[in-house]
């Protein structure tokens, strides 16, 4: 579902950002995405949700060609993702019952299916007692739930999640983790980037992409993981 | 199709955040297209009233045949006759002395009792043509070439001026529909610059969403529709109570003047104000969203 020959990025102030990156993530599959911090995570991240071009190479997402000016199929494209940012994007002075929905709006669901869906997203991610409350009015963990929510209630096949771990003590930071990656199925996959290395070494069923300056190295570990890249 | 009006209620919503993020703004941006409406509004007033005053002048194309001093009344109900059967003319009648006094005292109204002041009847008897527009021309010429009358008193002049006038005033008003449509469309624009400066962080989600911009920007309309039509709605309000009041204070100080029927005159004044807002609402927030597509 997503593939990229040698893709590279270059920022108009000459940082190259990433440096001809070949990587290919198939339906189901669970990936990490580590490396400290600017060595290209989140600019990967943004080359997949196109808020960023390759300057050379070719990527698809969703077996779809990411290009400039193709503004209607990236649209089509953003609407089967479910982006968890890192500063959660929530709008404020809106419940969090509001920006759940909100990300459902303009896709083809009945108010009947949007409001089920929504609700039932929350409610697994523990905020039902929160529902109608004001997003200002939530903690950092609660606002970080409530953006998951958001991106999952639209039952996307891909979820990205930027540093979520970022700013949280270990056993949040777990839960975080655990959460994200009980969305994975066998039609959906799960992208996170992390810069805690520690939280995810013990994985054994997930696909390992570590950046450094740009440049990548992929390890896939555990069975599931290979089965689904068939 | 569906989704919108799924959404109808979220994009008020949405319309009524933007409004409230800048309040005070929008409030003058309301006032401000309101009263350049309203200038609009007075204009197509006044060309409305001077347009139908010549309607309904050309339409009563009258002369008074004045008699000379040796016609008799005899003579003159012969004169009648033969005004008859000119071409172009539809009517004909003798006003006499006494009735011709009657008429005066009827436009005085109160101010009547200046007439009092004459010892004798002031006004002289004289022949009431009324003759078809068209060939108001050639009937003036005939009446005036008859034995017996004296001399012609026509409404051409007047017309000319008033024609004249309205044709100042259609100018004008082309003038002040181009001002009032650029000022509104620019208010209307920067209203929407502003709005969607104040709300980059929600678009910018919306968009990493994958939110089409019709979706994004039809709150945007919504917002340029309501201040325009608030703005066309207050004109209304501030015309009307103009018109009723005009109308009063016209009739009683120039009662000589015919006035055109005011519910008429402002209806269309008020569909004409109304229909203008929309289009200025929706062209100036479409032009604002344009304008910020690629920031």
């Amino acid at each position: 579902m997503i593939e990229a020959k040698g893709v590279s990025l270059r920022y108009p102030d000459g940082t190259l950002a990433l440096k001809g990156i070949d990587l290919e993530v198939k339906p189901g599959e669970l990936v990490y995405i580590t490396g400290p911090s600017g060595s290209g995570k989140t600019s990967l991240l943004k080359v997949i949700m196109a808020m960023e071009y390759p300057t050379s190479g070719s990527l698809k997402v969703l077996w779809q060609p990411v290009t400039k000016g193709q503004t209607g199929r990236i649209n089509q494209m953003r609407r089967r993702i479910g982006p968890v940012f890192q500063e959660f994007k929530l709008i404020r002075g809106r419940t969090v019952l509001e920006n759940v929905m909100m990300g459902m709006r303009f896709l083809e669901v009945s108010p009947r299916q949007m409001k089920e869906n929504a609700g039932s997203a929350i409610a697994r991610l523990g905020l039902a007692h929160k529902t109608h409350s004001s997003v200002e009015n939530l903690s950092w963990g609660e606002a970080q739930r409530a953006a998951i929510a958001r991106a999952v209630a639209r039952k996307p096949v891909i979820i990205l999640a930027d540093e979520p771990t970022g700013n949280l003590d270990h056993a949040n930071a777990l839960n975080i983790l655990e959460l994200l990656t009980s969305f994975r199925d066998k039609n959906t996959a799960v992208i996170i980037t992390t810069h805690a290395t520690h939280l995810i070494e013990k994985q054994n069923n997930a696909t390992f992409i570590r950046m450094d300056g740009g440049n990548i190295t992929i390890e896939r570990r555990g069975k599931a993981n290979e089965e689904c890249l068939v | 199709m569906k989704n919108a009006l799924y959404n109808t209620g979220y994009f008020l919503k949405e319309a009524k955040n933007i409004i409230r993020l800048n309040w005070l703004s929008n409030i003058f941006s309301f006032i401000s297209t309101g009263l350049i409406l309203f200038i609009l509004a007075m204009v197509v007033f006044g060309w409305g009233v001077s347009n139908l005053l010549v309607e309904m002048l050309q339409d009563e194309a009258e002369i008074s045949a004045y008699l000379d001093g040796n016609t008799d009344i005899q003579q003159a109900a012969g004169l009648v006759e033969t005004i008859k059967g000119i071409d172009g003319v539809w009517d004909v009648r003798l006003v006499d002395q006494t009735e011709a006094y009657g008429r005066m005292e009827e436009i005085l109204g109160e101010e009547a009792r200046v007439l009092e002041l004459f010892e004798e009847n002031p006004f002289e008897a004289f022949i009431e043509v009324r003759i078809h527009p068209d060939e108001l021309e050639p009937a003036l010429e005939k009446v005036g070439s008859l034995k017996g009358i004296g001399h012609i008193k026509e409404n051409r002049e007047v017309l000319g001026r008033i024609q004249s006038i309205t044709e100042g005033l259609k100018n004008l008003g082309y003038l002040v529909m181009a001002a009032v449509g650029i000022s509104t469309m620019v208010i209307i624009s920067h209203m929407i610059r502003q709005g969607i400066y104040n709300n980059r962080v929600q678009i910018d989600t919306l968009r990493l969403l994958g939110a089409p911009g019709s979706f994004i920007g039809f709150p945007f309309v919504l917002v340029g529709l309501l201040l325009t039509l608030g703005g066309g709605v207050l004109a209304s309000a501030l015309i009307v109570l103009l018109i009723n009041r005009g109308y009063g204070y016209i009739s009683g100080l120039m009662p000589f003047i015919p006035l055109p029927p005011v519910g008429e005159l402002v209806s269309g004044i008020i569909i004409l104000i109304v229909a203008v807002s929309v289009v200025l609402g929706i062209l100036g927030s479409l032009f604002g969203l344009s304008s910020t597509k690629n920031t």
